[in-house]
């Protein structure tokens, strides 16, 4: 009976994941097969249309990347009359706030909110809210501190809006650091697998692209109508996609958008970054699961690639579940239909690795951008992969137990940055 | 001449891929040969899109049919003998790793071949 009642949870987890292998297959082959048709086309960078933009950065204690920014903010191609730069100076402690009053007296499109230890320090979904109020903008575009954009980056990210429906748009980031360590390199695959295939092939397939609270924007009326970020969740960009998306409107994604980024640099800051990200994923999973399920404004294609965003960071989760349970059955012997599906495991490992991207899925991303080096280092995401069963376990018991002892969480939980290492600038 | 020769290596190559699933399905277990499948399938609708002759693609194909082979032979003959000499306990061991390694030859192989596949691609680029 025990054996039964495990074989049915490992059947269900099996086929939990091998939902998501698909998924991540039909990318795969979508990006390729659109990559053969498109490739000799030019991307046109001519924008017949300017629209006021608003360009906000939220900062806390990011004196030693800010300048970096900044500095780029004046190289933009954009033209300044439209353009305002608002730095969110979320109560630094550091001279972060001083290094944009410095830039706001030389140019006069750059502006400054200084938020206090009163107003400020609440996350960075408060710091955005209050960035919005002051901005001025039809479209408001977000970078985080450590970001270095194309110099062209509004204009690409600009030109979607032209169609009505479009809400929000996302940019593409690349590492900046990637040579750094092993971290860097794998969170390079990672980021490649995500934004290269993944991004790419749910924009061409008119699924639900997500929207990543920086290197990109959003139209401003929309948010208002909104009621701007939701300060309760701790990934507010996830939760903004789902609001947008329930709202009517789509959320695009621009590839050639590119910017830079800087990663973490050790397991120790990759695990709380990523505790963050499955944390407050699974927090808008909860929230906005059942209104994605019947949702009247969302295809049914759209309703199954939601739900299996959504679910995302608990596959780990599930993975780690499913093999426990399957060591289980094996002790307890093992029928013939587990033994079948046993063979499955070792795919869904391999598959669901890397920032929950399949091998497959970054080796493709990695090619296509000609990074052959790179390539030989797929079957390490692997360990990031195990590292993340953890992380993930840990965030949901965490969420639980936050549950349980009503416990918000309202402050600032944010990646340290030194722009002291990079490949690209 | 030149057609001949291609058509003659394409057939070996396939013969060879025919060969290992044979001997994989005869001669190690059914695991192996539903291994195998996956592999193919992957490669042949991923890895057949990209740029590059298609015998090389089918060279490396088979050449990772080859390795999977003698991969899961390997794990087999291990589990076998580490049976006869631990006792049955060892196969619960192996089994336990079993999904950590049985796919380990698939990823190495499937980036070394996207590294020799990619300077078809970059030669594209730059011509």
């Amino acid at each position: 009976m025990i054996i039964e009642a495990l074989e049915i949870v490992f059947l269900f987890f099996t086929l939990i994941m091998i939902a998501y292998l698909v998924r991540y297959y039909i990318f795969t082959v979508t990006v390729l097969r659109r990559e053969r048709k498109t490739k000799n086309l030019p991307i046109s960078n001519e924008v017949n249309y300017e629209l006021t933009v608003s360009v906000l950065i939220p900062a806390r204690n990011e004196e030693l990347v800010i300048g970096r920014l900044l500095q780029r903010m004046t190289q933009l191609t954009y033209p300044t009359d439209k353009l305002q730069v608002l730095v969110i100076d979320d109560a630094s402690s550091d001279g972060t706030g001083q290094v944009a009053d410095e830039f706001a007296r030389r140019y006069g499109f750059i502006e400054v909110l200084h938020r206090d230890g009163k107003t400020g320090g609440k996350g960075k979904a408060a710091a955005m809210n209050a960035g919005l109020e002051r901005s001025a903008g039809e479209i408001v575009l977000c970078f985080d501190a450590d970001y270095y954009p194309q110099t062209d980056i509004v204009e690409k990210l600009v030109r979607d809006f032209v169609d009505p429906e479009v809400g929000a748009v996302q940019g593409r980031p690349v590492v900046l650091n990637e040579s750094q360590n092993m971290v860097t390199r794998l969170v390079t695959l990672e980021r490649i697998g995500g934004y290269r295939v993944d991004q790419e092939a749910r924009e061409q397939l008119g699924l639900i692209p997500q929207f990543g609270g920086t290197v990109g924007g959003f139209r401003r009326c929309v948010m208002e109508e909104l009621g701007g970020f939701d300060e309760s969740m701790l990934t507010e960009d996830t939760d903004l996609t789902f609001t947008i998306c329930l709202a009517g409107y789509k959320v695009r994604y621009a590839g050639e958008a590119e910017c830079y980024e800087e990663a973490v640099d050790s397991w120790r800051a990759y695990w709380r970054q990523r505790h963050r990200w499955a944390r407050g994923h699974m927090q808008v999973c909860f929230k906005h699961a059942f209104k994605v399920m019947f949702s009247r404004k969302l295809s049914a294609k759209e309703k199954i690639d939601g739900l299996l965003l959504l679910n995302l960071y608990f596959i780990p989760v599930v993975t780690l579940a499913s093999f426990f349970v399957g060591v289980s059955i094996i002790f307890l012997g093992a029928s013939q239909l587990f033994s079948a599906l046993w063979l499955l495991m070792p795919l869904s490992f391999y598959s669901l690795a890397g920032n929950f991207a399949p091998f497959f899925e970054i080796g493709i991303g990695a090619y296509l951008d000609g990074r052959t080096r790179l390539q030989f280092l797929i079957p390490l995401v692997f360990l990031a992969y195990m590292y993340n069963m953890l992380i993930c376990t840990k965030a949901l018991l965490d969420l639980f137990a936050a549950k349980l002892l009503g416990k918000k969480q309202s402050k600032w939980a944010k990646t340290s940055h030194f722009g002291d290492r990079n490949r690209y600038i | 001449m030149q057609f001949k020769n291609n058509r003659l290596i394409t057939i070996l190559f396939a013969e060879a891929i025919v060969l290992c699933l044979i001997a994989a399905f005869r001669l190690i277990n059914l695991e192996t040969t539903v291994t195998l499948l996956i592999f193919n399938m992957l490669f042949t609708t991923v890895i057949f899109q990209l740029k590059g002759s298609v015998n090389r693609k089918l060279g490396l194909l088979s050449m990772g049919n080859i390795i999977g082979l003698f991969w899961s032979y390997i794990f087999c003959s291990l589990s076998a003998a580490g049976a006869s000499v631990f006792g049955e306990g060892f196969n619960v061991v192996y089994a336990i790793f079993y999904p950590f390694v049985n796919f380990m030859w698939v990823v190495s192989f499937w980036s070394l071949s996207l590294a020799l596949l990619a300077p078809a691609k970059n030669a594209d680029t730059e011509g």
